[in-house]
């Protein structure tokens, strides 16, 4: 079912010279669907200079 | 022969490296034609580094359990002076002028490559049906799929024509296999195991790790695999503990052991349902507390690691995809072009809930030591079988085949895959126990207790 906050998938392909089958095109909207899901657990609050940080559980200084 | 079994027969003399690498590579010679595990065989080097092995053993040089042990290498590893294709066209000619780190410090250990094995091209698959190399078969039922992406590894594993292999795992590729070829295998903590030298896919995904007949095998093959690396930037400077088990019943109690509510058992095969459950009883028996937990929503952790990989690896690839597009298989190509289209701005978000999840998983590994889950849904599909049934659902194969494992790779937890059991049709099931952060060496303890006990290990009746 298409909706205004999803993304038309077959024309952002389009626009980048992509061709995809119709598989991918309903697993790519799946995925947004996920995400537009997902979106309510983000911390608005968090330092974004964290994001692409290893956890610091896992980050040890180098000797 | 075990890796365990064969180092200690090297040390009473009792067999020679040049004798076990010679009876590995007449079972290439064998049965490589039928399984196509093996893209390149280096048998001549591979007999000159048994004879230096036998000679340093000889003079009293020992370099570890892995001197003289012949051992494979998925064909995603770069090997000096030896092709390493990474199952493509893209790669065919690409020989390269320096060991992976891996490669390099197997060797150092005294290990003997035979070969070079075959793969999902790219990495970038589970069935191992490569279009380029040839469909790789499982030895449990030549029209099955071995898994992949390390498909020939676990194969060669599987039928002896390697005692170990390694192997990388992004979105399962160590752990389907394992499972459907009925191996060991080990997803390490990222940034344990180097990735300088190995071909990327997913930059915040990959993971090599080793591949064996059993747990304590596996163990041996880590601990020479894994280690700081200056070379890797994801590496991580920590000591790395004496993982090998110890011999003799291993006790469990004390260990809590975390068994999901939910997700991981909901849509399963039952049969692979109750040799999960075997396994957490075999748990308890041998004293571990099996407690039920509430797992985070796995679909959605798969959404993220399914987006994360299809934009960083339409990243690694953009350069080649530009400049040899029909050198890639059509499978991999779609993949590779969905990854075009992800936006930034999920990938972003992508990451921001990933650290997220982590915190919910680490929050779970603080009341139990290590998770039991089953490795895929499933046993291995028929080749070339796009759809699955399980639960009375109709899956696609490829997805089904990773939905229990992938999330697994966007945490970078450890996870440990070893044989649950066999289905009514003799199909190998496989299991996962998921620790903290470096904790590889419980994840191996656990596995070597239950191991011990259930006493799963057997070869594929035809290449017994």
């Amino acid at each position: 079912m298409p909706s205004s906050f999803l993304p038309d998938w077959k024309l952002i392909a389009e626009a980048q010279k992509v061709e995809l089958p119709e598989v991918s095109l309903q697993r790519l909207e799946a995925l947004s669907r996920a995400m537009l899901g997902l979106r309510g657990m983000l911390d608005w609050g968090e330092e974004p200079a964290e994001i692409f940080r290893v956890d610091p559980a896992q980050r040890e200084p180098r000797s | 022969m075990t890796l365990v079994e064969a180092a200690a027969a090297l040390r009473r003399r009792a067999v020679s490296s040049v004798e076990l690498t010679l009876e590995c590579l007449a079972r290439i010679e064998r049965w490589n034609p039928e399984l196509n595990a093996f893209l390149t065989v280096t048998a001549d080097a591979a007999v000159g580094q048994a004879r230096k092995a036998d000679a340093e053993l000889a003079s009293g040089m020992d370099r570890g359990p892995l001197h003289g042990i012949p051992i494979a290498h998925k064909d995603l590893y770069c090997t000096k002076g030896i092709r390493t294709t990474g199952g493509s066209k893209t790669f065919a000619e690409y020989v390269p002028d320096f060991d992976a780190t891996v490669v390099e410090r197997l060797a150092n250990a005294g290990a003997v490559m035979v070969g070079k094995t075959n793969l999902h091209e790219h990495a970038y698959g589970i069935t191992s049906e490569n279009p380029h190399y040839g469909i790789v078969r499982n030895p449990w039922d030549l029209d099955r799929s071995p898994g992949g992406s390390s498909g020939g590894s676990a194969v060669a594993v599987a039928t002896g024509m390697a005692i170990a292999a390694t192997g990388t795992d992004t979105g399962g590729s160590i752990r389907v296999p394992s499972s459907w070829c009925g191996t060991t295998g080990l997803k390490p903590t990222f940034g344990r195991v180097s990735k300088y030298g190995v071909l990327p896919l997913g930059y915040t995904l990959d993971h090599p790790g080793p591949m064996a007949q059993t747990v304590r095998d596996t163990a041996l093959l880590f601990e020479a695999m894994a280690g700081y690396d200056p070379r890797d930037p994801s590496s991580v400077d920590r000591p790395v503990p004496r993982c090998l088990p110890e011999e003799g019943e291993l006790s469990l109690r004390g260990v809590k052991i975390g068994l999901p509510r939910n997700f991981y058992f909901d849509r399963i095969d039952k049969q692979v349902d109750a040799a999960v459950y075997f396994m957490a009883y075999t748990a308890e028996d041998l004293g571990a507390e099996v407690q039920r937990v509430q797992a985070p929503d796995g679909e959605q952790l798969n959404a993220l690691a399914h987006l994360t990989l299809l934009a960083e690896a339409a990243a690694v690839h953009e350069p080649y995809l530009r400049k040899r597009r029909k050198t890639y298989g059509s499978d991999v190509r779609t993949l590779l072009d969905m990854g075009r289209v992800i936006p930034a701005v999920d990938y972003i978000q992508a990451q921001r809930l990933r650290k997220r999840i982590l915190g919910v998983y680490l929050d779970i590994l603080k009341r139990v030591d290590a998770l039991l889950v089953p490795a895929t849904p499933m046993t291995a599909p028929r080749i070339g079988q796009k759809q699955v049934e399980i639960g009375g659902e109709m899956e696609d194969t490829r997805i089904a085949a990773t939905r229990l494992l992938r999330g697994f790779n966007l945490l970078g937890l450890p996870v440990l895959s070893l044989p649950a059991g066999f289905s009514s049709e003799g199909l190998p099931i496989g299991c996962q126990l998921v620790g903290r952060p470096w904790d590889e060496p419980l994840l191996l303890r656990i596995g070597a207790a239950l191991e011990d006990r259930v006493q799963l290990r057997r070869a594929p009746p035809r290449y017994a």
